[in-house]
């Protein structure tokens, strides 16, 4: 039988210009509209985007879910509208907002089921099992029915039947959706171990930017059906990193020098926020280049106040993404 | 592959129906209690007209041909409607084999399941009114299988709109009592009736049971006409089931419900 797989390059899952267009009673809701990226072997990336920006029917046109207008995927070189089966056998889901699982069923009996269905035998890969009960946290719930579950461990069935299943590539559509903080964090955390010992390919779709931060290498922003980024998250947390300061200083009951500081500052800085109590002065500014702050310091060194404490806004992935989203919106509305 | 997956859905569906066993067995008394009333009610009235209740054999062997039918294309139909509800559908789906495959060895143990069942209710029915009948298994197995295999044709036809509709359990219901009218067609009046499913099933089945005959004494063409339905029953479903996939796929229906 010859090998499906076409070998283009080393990218494991790639999509090229994928557009997906539904019917609203009437109307036409583009839901993708040519999006293209590819996903290494082994690496874990993040699929962001605000509600109704097209990730899960990306995700659900790649599985094969829903049928593409146009536009190409390959999974391991396999082109998946071609070779539909061969595709499948390499990829494994949680799917967004359905159960995934049988709530009348035990937790071993669906993992029995989703493995079996995908040509895995429980007698033979029982050692795997045990293993991702065990990373899952799952092995005193075994025996029981999920519909007994709390959301936790429903949600921790769910993605030990996709994982179960041993495919090289997994989606995780908003895995950590309706769960606590306790449960997410063990989620998270058992995914982190996960991908450091089967080196599996993983998206995560989720509106958790913690999540995402946490446990992706890499985030793709999508909005309006578009990539909006596709960024390294250190590099895109760089590229959105502000030079906002917090300055506070003591008066250190210099009140003569210290009365003429704000008006000295606001005729450098005209941008700046100043804040004045009895002991302290406050400054927040936002620089517009990195040497400014050496102005400011010289300032409040010949004006005799003491510098109490700098800080430097931090930036997180959230942020970062509205950010994006908020540019692309102003630049598409 | 393709036998680790047949085993797990037999699995599957052996332990699903344990847990429902309630249902199991609510449907076999609903089948004989259902059966009493109409066959007390059939000989209350002298047994009228109808082709159906020409005789009281005739209602023995049409309620045992609807039975068949009923299970069988309830299975696959209202299996593809409560998987889409409840969000487990994709999830099938994501298997390299398709739900397709996965729903019709699901079907070949309900075709066992369900023909124990059916056996079950024609012998309490045969115990209760004192119906005289010839047990021919071999000649009575092939025209069970026959009718269930028309049967799962229309299961699947009909698992295909639940796919687009979702909520068509009332339509199901409509399609039921259809099939009580199917077989109250007189063939002398109208001969193309035979050519209908599940009709020539009732035919050869109050033959076998009622009249003792073998089935391979049975008229040569009535045989081919049973063959030639049942095969254009499952292909017609299948086909119709297909293409609502492709219809559901495209307008991303599967994960709605």
């Amino acid at each position: 039988m010859p090998d499906p797989r076409q070998g283009e390059n080393n990218c494991y899952l790639q999509v090229q210009d994928l557009k997906k267009t539904f019917m609203d009673r009437k109307r036409k809701v583009e839901a993708i509209k040519g999006i293209s990226f590819s996903v290494a072997q082994g690496e874990m990336v993040g699929f962001l985007g605000p509600n109704g920006a097209g990730k899960t029917t990306t995700i659900k046109s790649i599985l094969g879910l829903v049928r593409p207008d146009s536009g190409r995927i390959t999974v391991d070189g396999i082109d998946c509208a071609k070779n539909p089966g061969e595709a499948a056998k390499r990829m494994s889901a949680v799917l967004e907002g359905a159960r995934n699982t049988y709530w009348r069923l035990t937790v071993w009996e669906n993992m029995q089921f989703f493995a079996g269905i995908h040509g895995v035998s429980a007698s033979k890969e029982r050692a795997y099992f045990e293993y991702l009960l065990e990373v899952l946290g799952l092995q005193d719930k075994r025996n029981a029915e999920v519909r007994n579950l709390s959301s936790g461990y429903k949600q921790k069935t769910a993605v030990a039947c996709a994982l179960v299943k041993k495919t090289p590539l997994v989606f995780l559509d908003e895995p950590t959706l309706g769960l606590d903080v306790e449960a997410s964090y063990e989620l998270r955390a058992a995914l982190k171990d996960l991908q450091s010992q089967e080196k599996r390919t993983i998206v995560v779709s989720s509106h958790d930017m913690k999540v995402i931060q946490d446990v992706c290498n890499r985030a793709i922003i999508i909005s309006g059906g578009r990539i909006v980024a596709d960024e390294n998250i250190q590099e895109l947390l760089s590229l959105f990193r502000t030079r906002n300061y917090r300055i506070t200083v003591s008066r250190n009951g210099n009140m003569r020098y210290a009365e003429s500081l704000p008006e000295e500052i606001y005729k450098l800085f005209p941008q700046a926020d100043i804040r004045e109590t009895h002991e302290t002065i406050e400054i927040v500014v936002d620089f517009t280049n990195p040497f400014e702050i050496y102005e400011l310091i010289e300032t409040l060194r010949t004006s005799g106040v003491s510098i109490e404490s700098i800080s430097q806004e931090q930036v997180d992935l959230e942020k970062a993404f509205l950010e994006i989203v908020r540019r692309e919106k102003g630049i598409c509305g | 592959m393709w036998l680790t997956a047949f085993k797990a859905t037999w699995r599957q569906t052996f332990q699903l129906t344990t847990r429902y066993l309630f249902n199991f067995v609510s449907a076999i008394i609903t089948m004989v209690l259902v059966f009493l009333f109409m066959f007390y009610g059939v000989k209350g009235l002298g047994a009228g007209a109808l082709d159906l209740g020409e005789t009281l054999e005739g209602l023995f062997t049409g309620y045992i041909v609807w039975m068949i039918v009923l299970i069988g294309y309830q299975d696959l139909a209202y299996d593809a409607a409560n998987q889409a509800q409840t969000g487990t559908l994709e999830q099938l789906y994501l298997s390299p084999l398709g739900y397709k495959w996965l729903a019709l060895f699901t079907q070949s143990l309900n075709t066992v399941l369900n023909l124990a069942l059916v056996c079950l209710t024609t012998a309490i029915m045969v115990l209760t009114t004192g119906q005289k009948l010839h047990l021919k298994v071999l000649s009575i197995l092939p025209v069970f299988l026959g009718v269930y295999i028309q049967a799962s044709g229309l299961g699947l036809a009909l698992a295909g709109l639940a796919l687009i509709f979702k909520r068509i359990q009332s339509f199901f219901q409509v399609v039921t009592f259809g099939v009580i009218g199917l077989f109250m067609i007189p063939w002398s009046r109208y001969p193309w009736a035979k050519y209908l499913p599940f009709t020539m099933g009732q035919h050869l089945l109050r033959e076998v049971m009622m009249k003792g005959m073998k089935i391979t004494r049975v008229h040569g063409t009535h045989l081919a006409v049973f063959g030639v339905v049942t095969v254009a029953c499952f292909v017609a479903g299948l086909a119709l089931f297909s293409l609502a996939e492709k219809k559901a796929k495209s307008s991303g229906l599967l994960g709605q419900y």
